[in-house]
């Protein structure tokens, strides 16, 4: 069972056990605009919630992408370095960031769920 | 904060306000007017459609001023380092307004038009008032200065861009570039400049705000033009190597080391008989203490406004005033100061977020201009 929490800064996480899929959302992926190039973190490396732990970059602009858990990067997405576009046409699947090991989940009640988050953009 | 700023300070809209909304372009405050920065198919899609057939931008947001009174070339001359004499009538030139001290107060077209009494200006939304009291303090109070708000401005910009406009106003065919002419259209009169500020063949339409409406959808009406917003207009002219006023140059730069002394009439130099001049001409002589390159960052990290230069030794030497994505090389490229007795450096570095990015030194532009020529 696959649990989806949103941030108020627009990144979205896939919870499944202890492990999180991070992303941005559809809604983000619309506001940025042509995305042409993403930093990941390196593996390894551990986040608090609401750090910054990636970049990415729009023609537009640079945007931080702040971490909605608590925990260790397990994998980053390596067909973003090439392809960043991906984000754009898959933001909730193909265009997923990074994979987190989650240290706490009483953090996740912080966020908020999909109802909660179509409410903050409006939808 | 920005709440209250919103309340005090008043944002234009143009004539094409409505139509923008309707076309579903993400709006702006730009240069004290609301703006399109892109419209739904987005700004990679817009940069490329005008680099290959043609868009229409609103420039409406632009000063477009009206000197008038006997013996206005020789009074303007005064100011800017431009010789009419080597400007016809009916043609537009490339100039900027300096200080004393030959910095830049703005960047502006000016052309020389059939009557000797007038000559027109198109200036910077954001330096308007700057460069009506420059002209104001240095021209004679004879002259009449009219600022034509009654007129929009859209700039038709790529290849397919006289092959557009021949459809509704037959007549413009081989007009030069950096040429303009006043054309009758339908029951009403437009300003056509062969000129813009994307690398590519295109035209500045003045048309008076009522009409451009109707003007721009007839345009539209052809499948080869399509909209496009201020995103597309940046990474065009970041392309072409062209400078942006409040960016590349500002009252600390000057032309020359903006690599701009080709627009400077030469003989205007030696005599320094303008407004910058004494300056202009010792800057001549030493050399400038910077210049403006291009930079290649290498990877894909664009490397922009503000982003530090240093050398191989970690010396700070300069700093990027224009960087972004460019779509049509599909890497990052970047412009920039960098002191004079460096230029022939093979590599630098930029500083991107803490991470030193090794940066290839190049010319510009990083894309060919593409204007028209006249054959013979």
């Amino acid at each position: 069972m696959t649990d989806i929490y949103y941030t108020k800064d627009h990144e979205w996480i896939k919870v499944d056990g202890g492990e999180g899929l991070v992303g941005i959302t559809s809604y983000a992926s619309e506001q940025l605009g042509d995305i042409v190039f993403v930093e990941l973190p390196q593996k390894g490396i551990s986040f608090d919630q609401g750090k910054d732990v990636a970049v990415i970059e729009s023609v537009k602009a640079a945007s931080e992408i702040y971490s909605p858990a608590s925990g260790e990067i397990i994998e980053t997405n390596s067909s973003l370095e090439e392809n960043p576009e991906i984000i754009n046409d898959d933001p909730l699947v193909a265009g997923w960031l990074y994979k987190i090991k989650i240290i706490n989940k009483e953090e996740l009640k912080n966020l908020m769920n999909e109802e909660e988050y179509n409410k903050l953009i409006g939808v | 904060m920005s709440e209250l700023l919103n309340e005090n300070i008043h944002i234009e809209k143009t004539s094409l306000f409505d139509f923008h909304n309707q076309m579903n372009a993400k709006l702006v405050p730009f240069g004290g007017y609301y703006l399109p920065i892109n419209y739904t198919p987005g700004i990679i899609a817009e940069h490329n459609h005008t680099r290959s057939s043609a868009s229409i931008f609103d420039v409406s947001h632009m000063g477009q001023i009206e000197i008038s009174g006997p013996f206005v070339m020789e009074a303007m001359e005064k100011i800017l380092p431009i010789s009419f004499s080597k400007i016809s009538p009916g043609k537009v030139k490339y100039t900027q307004f300096l200080n004393k001290e030959g910095k830049i107060i703005d960047d502006l077209m000016i052309h020389r038009t059939s009557n000797e009494n007038t000559v027109w200006l198109v200036v910077n939304a954001a330096c308007k008032e700057k460069d009506i009291n420059h002209l104001r303090e240095n021209l004679n109070k004879k002259f009449d200065i009219n600022i034509r708000d009654d007129l929009s401005l859209i700039a038709l910009q790529g290849p397919k861009s006289e092959s557009a406009l021949l459809k509704l106003a037959p007549g413009i065919p081989g007009m030069e570039f950096m040429s303009s002419a006043w054309v009758n259209f339908q029951n009403y009169k437009i300003l056509i400049s062969r000129c813009g500020y994307t690398g590519e063949d295109g035209f500045e339409i003045s048309i008076p705000n009522k009409y451009v409406l109707s003007f721009t959808q007839k345009l539209l009406e052809n499948s080869d033009v399509k909209l496009a917003g201020l995103g597309a207009r940046d990474s065009l002219r970041l392309e072409a190597g062209l400078c942006l006023y409040g960016h590349d140059i500002n009252l600390k730069i000057s032309p020359i080391e903006a690599g701009l002394k080709w627009s400077i009439c030469k003989e205007r130099i030696s005599s320094a008989d303008f407004i910058g001049g004494n300056s202009i001409k010792h800057e001549c002589s030493k050399g400038p203490s910077k210049r403006l390159l291009g930079f290649l960052p290498k990877g894909r990290a664009p490397a922009r406004e503000g982003t530090l230069i240093y050398d191989a030794g970690e010396n700070l030497i300069g700093e990027v005033t224009s960087g972004g994505f460019s779509p049509t090389l599909s890497i990052p490229i970047s412009m920039g100061y960098i002191d004079s007795s460096l230029i022939d450096e093979k590599e630098v570095f930029l500083n991107v977020r803490g991470k030193k990015i090794p940066a290839e030194i190049v010319k510009l532009p990083f894309v060919p201009h593409n204007y028209f020529k006249k054959v013979n």
